[in-house]
Parts: C-alpha cells; structure tokens; sequence
C-alpha cells in the first residue's frame, strides 16, 4: 500500500519566526512557511490560533530579498556585551575570574552563531494585490534556496521567463494599452427556454 | 489597473528591468542597499476587467437569481441558482454563487478557502505541561482537568491544516493523569504519615 503523500512540506527554518522590526522582536506572533502542490502556505500563529495566506504559484509576480544589516549590527551588539566581562575577567583572579570568562564565552558563542547562520535579509513577495513579508526568510542564505525551491515550481505553472525578455516586456506593459472595439459575440447559449408563448401553425 | 514597477522594499524606489532576475545581489539605484528581484511572467499579464452583467432585453431570457435584470449565463454548480457574469465566482475550476461561496468558507466545505483554525491539541498540552510551573501550580486542580476535558472534547477537531497526527492530545491526556495520580498519591501520603505521627 503507497504511503499517503504529504499535501504540505515545511521549508526551513524548521523553527518559526516571529514578525517584527529590529534586532529583538517582541512580536507573539511565529511565522512558517509550507509548499503545497500548488500554492506556498503562510503560517502566522499567535498562542493557539493560526492564521493561513496562500500564495498561488501562478499569481506570484515578483520575490525580493534584501540584505540587511541586522546580522552586522548583532555581532557588534554581542561583541560590546562580551567586552566589559572579558575585562573583568583579566583583571580578577580565582573563582570570579572564571564566572567572567564565562559570560564572555557565551556573548562570544551567541556571536559565533551568528556569523556562521550568514547575512541577515528581508525577503518579500509580490502578487497582483499584495506584497507580503515573508518573515521565517530571515536569512540571506535561505532565502535564496527557498527561491531557487521555488523557482521551478512557478515556472511550471506560468511558463518560463528569460532574463533578456524582461526589459522588453516592462516597456510594452508601460504602453498604454490599445482600446479594441468590443467583437459583436454570438448570443450566449440560454440556460432555460420556455416554449414560444405563439406556436408557429 | 496593473502596476507593473518592482519597489525597492526599502527606500519604496522603482527599479528597472535591468535589475530583474539576476544571479548576484544587485544594489538599489536609489539607496544602495543590495537586492536580488526575481520576477515572473504574471507581472505581465494584463488584468482582464470585470465582467459586468448584460441586462434583460426579453422576458423569456433567465435572469440572475440575485439581479433580477442582469442575464443569466451560468448556474451555480453547488445550489443551482442562475448566476449574471457579475455574481460568478470561479474558484478552483468551479463556478460558484456568492452565498455558497461564504456558506464554504464559513463551514469549512472549501478547504482552500480556510484561513483559521484553534489549536487545541497544542493547548491542551501545554496546560497540562504548564500545570506545575509557578504561579500556575496553585491552579493545577483546575488546569489539569481542564487539559484533560480539552483534549477529550475537541479529539475529533481538525487541527493544524499542516499537521495530522493527534500526539499531542495523547501525550496531554498521558501527563495529565500521571500527574493527577501524582498530586492525589502525594496528599494520601501526606494526611496518611500526619495521621501516624498524631497517633
């Protein structure tokens, strides 16, 4: 018996972010994201609600990722948080000398993380109606797998698009575009036909 | 009307098609900052405008069940009514009236249509693990049967559309019995041993 296939596959991080601006984010909210078969799922959960949007892969129109400079401001953040226990460190002895350095072991290990998990970044999706934040794409590097996991998967659904095409298609789509007179249509074919109120003899 | 100009995300500039799909982060002509735009053949696509329904030129022509001098075209495929170009509302294939539409959502008919849902499996859990961290221990003959009738009442509600198993209903309703039994055995031996000690 074929295992039943899953509808969902989670795209990394495995775990969620929140939504917020800066550094810390006091945000309650979580974000993931899922591939379906035919739409990318946005999972924003507060507490024990979850809230869906889903982007279907043939209305995407455009992803943009950002670097940001969040990343650079952390590392400076833990590196400035490191250095007055370092100092202390040096200038004690025994017992305190030893807690200090491990403070400043884990201001060095947070600092570390940071610099291994790359370039922070903000990365947004754009439709016909919307340009949504995808905030679990925080990282400069994962967003630019996702997009190339994702990549094939709205080619499939909208065709391919060549980069020497895309100046050519942004100056005819800045042309306005030309009114054509509406065709004479044949009448639509009617639902109900009641019997001719005079029979023909 | 289609708007067809990409902003930067950041300074909200325009940018040009020779930024579009690139390999390489690219920097922002108006504030510098770097960016990759990928974009796809349905930013190019003209958006079709509406359709307005045609009126009513003779009384044997259908007419729409919610627009009484607009034509019918087509019914709904879930209710029958006739629908005017105006009312039809295609999803997925289907060419649904209004009502049923929200009847779909609202009922939870239309899956895709769902954009809610409680997790109950996961707050039953965390009541049932929260119960003996402080200040909630001193509520933990209210939170443990309260995990317990939660994971009971909703066993048959959906949960996440992401998620499928109900392990966290079980392991909810495990730890809270253990601890049940747990708090209901420890004040046996505390009133059994004060018992022993006045004797």
């Amino acid at each position: 018996m074929a295992a039943k296939q899953k509808e969902y596959r989670r795209l990394p991080p495995f775990f969620g972010r929140r939504r917020g601006v800066g550094l810390i984010s006091v945000s309650t909210t979580s974000c993931w994201l899922w591939l379906g078969k035919d739409h990318l799922l946005c999972i924003d959960r507060v507490w024990f609600k979850e809230d869906y949007k889903r982007f279907y892969f043939r209305d995407i129109q455009a992803i943009v990722i950002r670097k940001t400079e969040n990343g650079r401001i952390a590392n400076i953040v833990f590196g400035a948080l490191a250095t007055p226990p370092l100092i202390a460190a040096l200038v004690t002895s025994g017992g305190w000398q030893v807690a200090w350095f491990i403070v400043t072991g884990f201001f060095l290990a947070l600092m570390l993380i940071n610099f291994l998990y790359g370039p922070t970044s903000a990365c947004h999706l754009r439709t016909a109606v919307q340009t949504e934040e995808l905030p679990s794409l925080k990282r400069l590097r994962r967003a630019r797998k996702v997009l190339a996991r994702l990549r094939p998967l709205i080619a499939a659904a909208q065709g391919e698009l060549a980069s020497a095409e895309v100046p050519v298609l942004m100056a005819e789509l800045a042309r306005p575009p030309v009114a054509v007179a509406p065709a004479a249509s044949p009448a639509p074919e009617a639902i109900f036909q009641p019997p001719s109120a005079n029979p023909q003899p | 009307m289609n708007t067809p100009l990409v902003s930067c995300t950041k300074c909200r500039a325009p940018l040009l098609g020779d930024v579009f799909n690139l390999p390489e982060l690219i920097p922002c002509p108006s504030c510098g900052k770097p960016l990759q735009v990928e974009v796809f053949p349905a930013m190019f696509r003209r958006i079709a405008p509406g359709r307005d329904g045609e009126a009513v030129m003779e009384e044997t022509e259908s007419s729409c069940f919610y627009h009484p001098q607009k034509k019918a075209v087509l019914p709904c495929e879930s209710c029958g009514r006739f629908l005017c170009a105006l009312c039809d509302c295609e999803f997925n294939g289907q060419h649904l009236c209004p009502t049923c539409l929200e009847t779909g959502r609202s009922k939870g008919k239309i899956k895709s249509l769902e954009n809610h849902r409680t997790l109950y499996d996961s707050m039953a859990l965390r009541l049932a693990i929260g119960s003996f961290a402080p200040p909630i221990i001193y509520f933990c003959w209210l939170t443990l049967p309260l995990s317990l009738f939660i994971a009971i009442r909703h066993w048959n509600t959906p949960t996440s559309i992401v998620r499928r198993t109900k392990i966290r209903f079980m392991l909810a309703i495990t730890i809270a019995l253990l601890e049940i039994i747990g708090m209901v055995m420890a004040i046996y031996f505390i009133v059994h041993n004060n018992n022993h000690r006045v004797r």
